[in-house]
């Protein structure tokens, strides 16, 4: 396989690995601060959608309102206004009960420390596997093999006094994980450690990730780690101004590109398709357009082989980097064929607005289409 | 390490200065506490000494006489009468005198003294050293009597054990021998003791009546063996009338704790005196406690955002309370007993530190410290885990 084809074959192979379960659902949240006549608005008709095993950076100015939505979505304050879904639970109106058996499943990691003072490196990150139930010798050499990691093998046992503060930030990250949560708030985690720990942090957050399918939310400044995000998250003064699958939308920028068609698109406007353009599997046999339906779509073939079919007979074969579904939304009339999947398939999708902002913004692309169209015949 | 981390106790622990002085509050609590008890039981303890001394089952006396010190009395006709039930073995008169006996050495001035009377050849004391027993000849001699060690020091005798018998005094300005020394002991109404023959007393006495010797303070009866107290006592007791009232040695003993304590302002003293040393160690403990729980809030609210439960924190607290008590209680029980042993020197009174009255002052001790503990958690559950970010 040469290196072009990687980035599509991983692509989607990376889509068919992921789940659709969201882990985090912020639905139209308002909140205030005070009452009365000091009331403030200060998140406003928050919308976010977050799938399980993302890593999400969410950056903004201070006041912004990041923190007041990670606390919101820690259960460390109350829903006031809107929904807000976390691992499954509704949180606005959740009790007690639920909210304690909810933080267990979370791992904070907090700016300052905030570590015992009277207890060693190694029974500070105890006191969370502790909560969690887990038995001591599960828990002792897990605890020590992530303190090893975090390059405090030797420390394990000293009091926060003989530790810096860039190791005792260490304990902290240890101890927000060490009990394995399906979902991880972090603030400024990185902000007092150096660059050699700072990247072993985020490294373990990516192996969380990856395998357990931890979700992490990060509020950061720091430059440094923006490569390991799925996702960045902007707020200014209490909306969210930007959220972008920034990964996945790498990915997507390169793949699109091998497509024949997209070749000669501007970087701009691939970045466009990249935002707008879905991802759907077809089993073997499967329709996927009927000849005389309306059609919506445009379709290019990420993966397999279709048969089109004209009034009853197979009239071409298609495979990987070809696309079809142009006609009905070009010329605006009745789909002209059958395409049906013959292999498993895996089709990349533009609606059809989409395809036509695309079409709009591009004229190289409306020529290369309609070249297309024209040599097909 | 199969347990859970010991976070009480270390942070308890963890500054060696601030548990100096959280455990010095404590002690000091403590000790106040036990020195209002000792005094309060000192003085009961002191009050009934002489009664535990009586060899006598079961005691006649007015039931007008509220306490020993008071001189309401009742016919020695009474004695016969309850000598005659088959289950009594004897019942001997006792007599007292506390207000007109006045007792000086030549030449100085005269205090109350309580002088007590018997019949020599049938004591009433149980006298377990042997001194009274073994003096009962020097007091058949007249104007004769033997003198409390423990008595104040104002009567100016050399009660030493080198002191040389007998010094010439004057009772109830009559002159007196003290011929020899006994030891019973001093209490808040009787500043010393003397002991002498129903002989010599009537002597001294005279005004009690026609025959000095015709009423009686107090009855000793002693029962015939296998005989039981309660019952006899209630014979006895339907025998003489209401007139006089028969009572158990316990329960006389207890009729004049109770009229100390109940009847005087000293149970109440005392007690308020207790309650104070309560209410200052509750205030030290819950400072200390409060001040822990303020100076590591961020740390606890990091646990609540964790996910710890409310109830881990009370019973964090109470722990470190109930260390903290442990912790005071010790030092501050040894340093009381040492006390006691000093002031029941100096006073003459009788200072003891008995199993339930040491049980008692830990009780105090404990719920002092779980109270405090209780009141410092309202803080600890107040804090705030989005106060964090």
């Amino acid at each position: 396989m040469n290196s072009d084809e990687i980035n599509l074959e991983s692509l989607i192979d990376a889509w068919e690995l992921s789940s659709e379960e969201l882990s985090i659902n912020v639905d139209h949240v308002n909140h205030f601060y005070g009452t009365g006549d000091t009331k403030k608005q200060v998140l406003f008709d928050n919308c976010l959608r977050i799938q399980r095993g993302e890593i999400v950076i969410m950056t903004g100015p201070s006041g912004s309102g990041k923190t007041t939505l990670l606390t919101l979505v820690g259960t460390l304050r109350s829903v006031q206004e809107g929904s807000l879904q976390v691992l499954g639970k509704e949180l606005n109106g959740i009790s007690a009960k639920d909210t304690t058996e909810l933080r267990k499943k979370t791992g904070f990691i907090f700016q300052a420390h905030n570590l015992f003072e009277s207890l060693t490196a190694f029974q500070n990150v105890r006191m969370a596997t502790e909560l969690t139930g887990i038995p001591m010798h599960v828990a002792g050499p897990r605890i020590e093999a992530a303190l090893t990691r975090l390059g405090l093998g030797h420390r394990m046992q000293y009091k926060p006094k003989l530790l810096s503060g860039g190791q005792k930030q260490r304990v902290a990250v240890a101890r927000g994980m060490i009990h394995e949560p399906q979902l991880i708030l972090a603030d400024e985690p990185t902000a007092a450690l150096d660059a050699e720990s700072g990247r072993e942090v985020v490294t373990i957050f990516q192996e969380l990730a990856r395998e357990k399918n931890c979700t992490i939310l990060i509020v950061t400044h720091d430059n440094r780690i923006l490569d390991v995000a799925d996702r960045i998250v902007s707020m200014v003064d209490g909306q969210i101004c930007s959220n972008v699958l920034v990964r996945r939308n790498a990915l997507m920028c390169l793949a699109i590109k091998e497509f024949a068609i997209f070749s000669s698109l501007t970087p701009q406007s691939i970045s466009h398709v990249a935002e707008k353009v879905t991802l759907k599997n077809y089993p073997a046999g499967a329709e996927i357009i009927r000849q005389g339906e309306i059609g919506h779509e445009f379709f290019l073939i990420g993966r397999g082989d279709v048969e089109v079919e004209v009034d009853g007979k197979i009239v071409n074969t298609l495979t990987k980097g070809a696309f079809f579904g142009e006609i009905s939304l070009v010329k605006r009339q009745p789909r002209t064929a059958t395409v049906r999947a013959k292999t498993n398939v895996v089709c990349f999708l533009l609606s059809k607005d989409e395809f036509q902002s695309v079409m709009d913004s591009s004229k190289s692309f409306e020529e290369e289409l309609r070249n297309a169209i024209f040599s097909r015949r | 390490m199969s347990s859970a981390v010991p976070l009480a106790w270390k942070n308890l622990t963890h500054d060696r200065r601030k548990l100096a002085i959280a455990i010095g509050g404590v002690v000091f609590a403590v000790m106040l506490m036990f020195q209002q008890r000792g005094f309060n039981d000192a003085l009961f303890d002191s009050t009934v000494e002489i009664a535990k001394e009586f060899d006598a089952d079961l005691i006649i006396v007015n039931p007008l006489r509220f306490s020993l010190s008071s001189e309401i009395r009742f016919p020695r006709s009474v004695l016969d009468l309850a000598a005659s039930h088959h289950g009594v073995m004897s019942a001997k008169p006792l007599f007292i005198e506390n207000i007109a006996a006045r007792l000086r050495r030549d030449g100085t001035r005269a205090y109350p003294i309580r002088v007590i009377a018997f019949d020599l050849e049938s004591p009433v004391f149980i006298d377990g050293r042997g001194e009274i027993t073994s003096q009962l000849a020097s007091l058949r001699e007249p104007n004769s009597a033997i003198m409390d060690r423990l008595s104040m020091k104002n009567y100016k005798f050399n009660l030493t054990r080198d002191a040389k018998f007998p010094q010439r005094g004057e009772l109830s300005q009559r002159p007196l021998d003290i011929v020899g020394t006994f030891q019973l002991g001093r209490d808040f109404a009787h500043d010393g003791n003397l002991i002498m023959s129903k002989e010599n007393f009537s002597n001294y006495f005279p005004y009690r009546g026609s025959d000095p010797l015709s009423i009686v303070d107090l009855g000793m009866v002693k029962l015939n063996t296998n005989e039981k107290a309660p019952d006899v006592c209630r014979e006895l007791q339907a025998i003489v009338g209401d007139k006089v009232a028969i009572l158990t040695k316990q329960q006389f003993i207890y009729k004049e704790v109770r009229f100390w304590s109940k009847s005087t302002p000293v149970g109440v003293i005392f007690f308020i005196g207790t309650l104070m040393g309560f209410v200052v160690g509750v205030i030290i403990c819950y400072q200390i406690l409060a001040n822990d729980i303020s100076e590591h809030m961020s740390e606890f609210a990091t646990l609540k955002a964790m996910g710890y439960k409310n109830q881990y924190f009370f019973r964090l607290v109470i722990c470190q309370a109930m260390y903290l008590a442990i912790l005071g209680f010790v030092p501050g029980f040894i340093l009381s007993w040492m006390l006691f042993l000093i002031n029941s020197n100096r006073t003459g009174l009788l200072m003891e530190l008995t199993p339930p009255r040491v049980a008692l002052i830990l009780v105090a001790t404990l719920c002092m410290c779980i109270l405090s503990g209780l009141l410092a958690v309202r803080k600890l559950l107040a804090a705030d885990p989005a106060s964090l970010f």
